[in-house]
């Protein structure tokens, strides 16, 4: 199945919250559209779904959505049953299709063990923590082999410690189950960590719709540069100092060079054109500020035995 | 060893009981005493007339009256069926005025009209449209339906309290949706939307989905309406038929129209009736938790 969006556009009180939304999503293809609080990605979702239309646009999917093979939405809250247990929430959609008990709870055993939630069978969703709400809400979504998957925010509700475990299960889920799958979060990290492509939706249109990487280290433009991220700009005066390759600089033709944090390694240099003004432990890395030429430098390093006010050279690195 | 209570405490539930007592005061005098008051009488204690009699001699009088269990058989189902009635009504009426677009939902307010009515003018209201001289008959004479007004069927006074059920009914549907509609407003609509991506028809997302969220407040209706309708007097003055009478118009004879000597009789039948309704509320509760046992709510 595969879905694609075009010119979609949709207002409310005639402000514009979507404008000429296009991009497509392949078959076995998980996409991740990011954006700030209130940028219409849900919106987006709800049209993708078919729960609310657009003004303008259109979504076409290349097989049609019937009511044996739907679009499923699930929740930034879940929405599980609260009257029904575990089994009787994943099972619904079965029951619904008037499948024989027998066949239903095979297939929900075999779903159970799958999201890892046998021992929650015959629990009630009040007694779930988040993280296994999350399981039994794509667990219910998974067992009627759904044409698309949409996943509104799925790690806004998850301790932080959660959050990459659940991205590259539901990583691993996608790729298992071979659905088409298009999430939205503004979970930058777990959704480079997931996704196979990502759209960048900045004031109600998709900036960039391209693989993790690019979006990242090559963003269309620089909104999309900040919102991903901390960026530099390295003036050309200073692309010798740096070390800037002439193949990065050459089609530059004379404009300052993005570059992110990871992008830039320092080097313990007493006489360096750096001096580190900042030092912060961030767990994993330590962010240092360097002041060089006037301008300001956010470097994420592995290192930290570099100190405040210590001379410092810089080099640029290419991904 | 020894234990002592904590002194602080007994100051902190006395004051307690003195910030409540506005509250309490007047539930302790007229319901509390009201319901003493009634036992006692019923034993042929503070009764007007001096009572001569055993302790229990009003209820033995009573409970060896046929009639008295036809009347309670009778109350028991004019209640029961309209309060059914009422909820049945209530919860498919509150789904639908629920699912109307914003722009009706205003008009949908005229429920509450029967909410506003006194029970006498529901019990008129019933009388007019339904009696064999009616509105309704005079209708179905006008469209060549029937021939003379004794052709109408006789639904108020059929024997099975038709008309107090349709009255009771009218009276109850509004009340009832109130309770449910102000559960519907909390409802979160995405569990529907969630049940028919997952395939569910109409009827599944009813039964399944939205009813068990509307349980409490139907339940909460149905006793609420069942208790009213079974005690009330005010619907069977103008509705009720003589044999089998509803009880409270069995007690309204005794009160009033009776000797003072028989005043115990009145009072054992309340007794009866207010020992019947906790019961009632006892057995119906604990069936429904019963029913429900594990369902835990979001």
């Amino acid at each position: 199945m595969d879905i694609t969006l075009r010119h979609i556009g949709k207002s409310y009180k005639h402000q514009p919250v979507l404008e000429s939304i296009g991009f497509a999503v392949n078959a076995r293809e998980l996409v991740s559209i990011v954006g700030p609080s209130g940028a219409g990605k849900t919106t987006l979702l709800k049209i993708i779904a078919g729960l609310e239309t657009p003004d303008t646009g259109q979504v076409i999917f290349s097989h049609p959505v019937t009511q044996h093979h739907p679009v499923i939405i699930v929740f930034q809250d879940y929405v599980l049953f609260p009257a029904m247990t575990v089994r009787d929430n994943v099972g619904f959609g079965l029951k619904a299709r008037h499948m024989g008990k027998i066949q239903i709870r095979n297939q929900v055993d075999r779903m159970l063990d799958y999201f890892k939630l046998t021992p929650q069978a015959d629990q009630y969703p009040a007694q779930l923590s988040a993280g296994q709400k999350q399981r039994v809400a794509i667990a219910r979504a998974m067992i009627v082999n759904p044409a698309v998957l949409l996943l509104d925010e799925p790690f806004a509700n998850l301790d932080r410690n959660l959050k990459m475990e659940t991205a590259r299960f539901i990583r691993a889920t996608q790729q298992a189950f071979g659905i088409p799958t298009i999430s939205v979060t503004h979970d930058l990290e777990e959704a480079f960590a997931m996704s196979d492509r990502i759209g960048v939706l900045l004031d109600g249109r998709v900036q960039q719709f391209d693989t993790p990487r690019q979006v990242y280290f090559h963003s269309a433009t620089p909104a999309v540069a900040r919102f991903l991220g901390p960026v530099n700009e390295i003036p050309p005066a200073l692309f010798p100092l740096f070390r800037v390759d002439e193949a990065v600089a050459g089609p530059l033709n004379g404009t300052p060079l993005p570059a992110r944090p990871e992008n830039l390694a320092i080097i313990a240099d007493p006489e360096g054109f750096g001096r580190i003004t900042e030092k912060t432990f961030a767990g994993h890395y330590t962010v240092y500020v360097v002041a060089a030429d006037s301008q300001a430098y956010t470097i994420y390093s592995q290192n930290d035995r570099f100190d405040r006010d210590q001379p410092v050279s810089l080099r640029y690195r290419p991904f | 060893m020894s234990w002592t209570g904590n002194p602080g405490s007994s100051k902190i539930t006395l004051g307690l009981i003195l910030r409540l007592s506005p509250l309490m005061l007047p539930f302790v005098v007229l319901f509390c005493g009201g319901v003493f008051l009634t036992v006692c009488q019923s034993l042929g204690i503070f009764t007007p007339l001096r009572h001569t009699g055993g302790l229990v001699d009003a209820y033995a009088v009573i409970l060896s009256d046929p009639s008295f269990f036809a009347s309670a058989g009778f109350s028991f189902g004019v209640a029961l069926a309209s309060a059914a009635g009422s909820v049945t009504a209530a919860t498919f009426l509150a789904y639908r005025v629920w699912q109307l677009p914003n722009a009706l939902a205003g008009a949908a307010l005229v429920y509450k009209i029967p909410l506003i009515l006194p029970h006498i003018a529901v019990a008129f209201v019933v009388l007019i449209f339904w009696s064999q001289s009616g509105i309704l008959s005079s209708l179905a004479w006008h469209l060549g339906l029937i021939q003379s007004m004794p052709d109408f069927p006789n639904v108020l006074y059929s024997g099975w309290g038709l008309g107090m059920i349709l009255a009771y009914t009218l009276k109850g549907t509004p009340f009832a949706m109130l309770l449910i509609l102000a559960l519907l407003v909390r409802f979160d609509v995405r569990q529907i939307q969630t049940a028919a991506m997952l395939g569910a028809s109409k009827r599944r997302i009813f039964f399944s989905i939205v009813l068990p969220r509307l349980a409490p407040a139907m339940h909460t209706s149905f006793i609420i309406l069942f208790l009213y309708s079974f005690g009330a007097f005010d619907i069977p003055y103008i509705l009720s038929e003589s044999r089998p009478g509803m009880l409270s118009l069995h007690v309204f004879d005794l009160y009033f129209k009776h000797d003072l000597a028989r005043r115990p009789e009145a009072m054992a039948i309340l007794t009866l009736m207010f020992c019947f309704a906790v019961l009632f509320i006892i057995a119906y509760s604990r069936t429904v938790t019963h029913l429900e046992t594990g369902v835990r709510k979001l």
